[in-house]
């Protein structure tokens, strides 16, 4: 089966003052299409920085990181920025919503970005937001909603343009246990659907929701 | 997308937004404004010199315009005015005239408010030419009576009209005409008065303050001018290409000076506009990182940031237009036309895009790890 995701032996080093952070020490990790796979690890293993090298957001000091079969360092900026649009949703802790924009606009925002044209983002943007059980506040603004449909939104608007692989960084860290326990419900649902995920997490327990998990310890892989 | 949301979010900061259009819009009148006011000031000044076509001024040397300031001792005018013949002088279209300025303008630059012109009787109209009476008569009585004629507006500022007496120097003076308004304005702001009268009054026995003289042929304008220069190298000799040099040259400060107070404007502008962006995109950097991380691009960014700008410079930049259009229309000149309306949006755009650069930039380059550092 292709892997969507291939980390080869990858080093993130980070630069403090006159130091060096090893953030990551040749990690090696293959994602397969379909699979559902949670990254524990306590604060500073370096989980967060192994998504954002598999999101495109950064790129490793050594080793490489295939998605899809392409080396993301090999890319400019440019088709990174094509490949977050159309190939990647990622789900933040905070959310990460537009305050001005409602429910709606939000999740359609991503599909604007990918160039889809008003009726069909419109009928996507509903759709998707269906799917998480926002039917309701489409016209609401971030404000107006709790943190569980907040991260409902986010994870709708990750999802609305049917992303090969959903990212997403501590997405039950900033709700309450049961809010917590809805979302990841939520990411297995959609994983029975096909949809590939890799979550970061420091919750062991959300593991045993998982079809794999990955645990990170001082920059290295531990349990896979 | 990018308007939508460039709207939302100075709509979503009403208070910051309303304060910078404020400063755009006071920025934009401070510009559209001294542009009015250089026009107002060259088409005052080309109008009044346009009637002086193929005429030549003789006054004292470095006087200006008009000659107030000017004075030369009437013998020598009479003696110049003899000799219109040698000198290809057309004597029936030439006068001596005395300039007396009653009230200053508001500014030193500015013409005067009122004045008096002493006139020959029967010498009128090479000062007023075809200019009628909107009420009595546009000449003097042969009989070289103590009368006043009165400009356009003069009526006003004198505070009297046809069949009443005005003060001069604080001697009353029948009113004898209302001319119809002239194009030029220092008829339209003057009390004319018989040349004797005028310097009987001002203490100015034997002295003129300029001769207006008519070439026979106003082709040779030029030549009678280097006669004239020839024969009396102590007095100022002045064409209607003279004349608009000079006054091109008496108006270079203030029209430098109402350029700097243009420039100043845009200085202001830009500083409020880039004072708030740059606010705006610091206060926004993880919104700008999400947006990086979810797949926008960097122009993208860009254009939002410039489309907020430019939102913030027309909406203050264009009410500024009708009150740039009320100040003309005050001033009494005319309208600004298209063009230079479209200079006064200009003025907004350009102090946009000059703000916009820097915090479009700032905003471009939040990388998408920003989104999440912020967390």
């Amino acid at each position: 089966m292709n892997k969507i995701v291939e980390a080869q032996e990858v080093w993130k080093i980070y630069p403090l003052g006159e130091k060096k952070v090893e953030a990551l020490r040749g990690v090696s990790l293959n994602v397969e299409p379909g699979e559902f796979v949670v990254i524990v690890g306590p604060s500073g293993s370096g989980k967060s920085t192994l998504l954002h090298l598999m999101g495109a957001m950064d790129i490793p000091s050594r080793g490489a990181v295939y998605l899809d079969g392409m080396n993301l360092a090999e890319m400019g900026d440019g088709d990174r920025t094509h490949l977050r649009c159309h190939q990647i949703g990622f789900v933040f802790q905070m959310f990460n919503l537009l305050p001005t924009l409602t429910v709606l606009e939000n999740v359609e925002l991503v599909l604007r970005l990918a160039g889809v044209g008003r009726s069909v983002r419109r009928a996507r943007a509903t759709e998707v937001l269906a799917q998480v059980g926002l039917t309701e506040q489409l016209h609401h603004r971030p404000a107006q909603l709790s943190g569980g449909e907040r991260q409902r939104v986010a994870i709708a608007r990750a999802l609305a343009n049917r992303p090969r692989l959903l990212l997403a960084d501590e997405p039950t860290g900033n709700l309450d246990s049961a809010s917590g326990l809805a979302i990841v419900d939520l990411f297995r649902q959609f994983n029975a659907t096909g949809q590939t995920i890799v979550m970061v997490t420091h919750n062991e327990e959300l593991a045993r929701y998982a079809s794999r998990e990955v645990v990170l310890r001082d920059g290295q892989i531990v349990v896979q | 997308m990018v308007l939508d949301i460039a709207f939302k979010n100075l709509r979503a900061r009403k208070t910051r937004s309303i304060l910078c259009i404020l400063a755009v819009m006071v920025s934009v009148f401070l510009n559209g404004t001294t542009l009015t006011m250089n026009k107002w000031m060259y088409e005052t000044m080309t109008s009044e010199l346009a009637k002086y076509m193929g005429k030549i001024f003789i006054q004292q040397e470095g006087a200006g315009y008009p000659p107030i300031d000017s004075s030369i001792r009437q013998e020598i005018a009479d003696a110049i005015l003899s000799r219109s013949n040698d000198l290809g002088l057309n004597s029936a279209e030439s006068a001596p005239l005395l300039f007396i300025r009653i009230e200053r303008g508001m500014m030193p630059f500015m013409p005067a408010k009122e004045m008096i012109i002493g006139i020959p009787p029967g010498k009128e109209k090479v000062l007023i030419g075809n200019v009628e009476a909107a009420e009595g008569v546009n000449r003097f009585p042969g009989d070289r009576g103590e009368v006043a004629i009165l400009g356009a507006d003069a009526v006003a500022s004198f505070g009297a009209s046809v069949g009443q007496d005005v003060t001069i120097n604080g001697q009353l003076i029948p009113v004898i005409g209302v001319l119809k308004r002239s194009s030029m304005d220092s008829v339209n702001i003057s009390a004319l008065l018989p040349l004797e009268t005028a310097q009987r009054l001002f203490a100015q026995e034997g002295i003129v303050s300029a001769l207006l003289l008519t070439p026979n042929d106003v082709n040779q304008t030029s030549e009678v001018g280097v006669a004239l220069r020839e024969s009396y190298p102590a007095l100022e000799v002045v064409t209607q290409d003279d004349m608009l040099a000079e006054a091109q040259n008496v108006m270079r400060m203030p029209m430098a000076y109402m350029s700097l107070m243009s420039v100043t404007g845009l200085v202001v502008a830009v500083a409020v506009i880039m004072s708030t962006m740059v606010m705006a995109v610091m206060e926004r950097t993880r919104e700008f990182g999400t947006l990086r991380a979810i797949g926008g691009r960097r122009r993208l960014i860009m254009g939002m940031v410039f489309a907020e700008t430019l939102f913030l410079a027309l909406i203050g930049g264009l009410p500024s237009i009708g009150f740039v259009l009320l100040v003309s229309s005050w001033m009494n000149t005319s309208p600004p036309n298209a063009g230079q309306l479209l200079q006064v949006i200009g003025f907004a755009v350009i102090a946009a895009v000059i703000a916009g650069l820097y915090p479009a930039w700032r905003a471009a380059h939040v990388e998408p790890l920003e989104a999440l550092r912020y967390e």
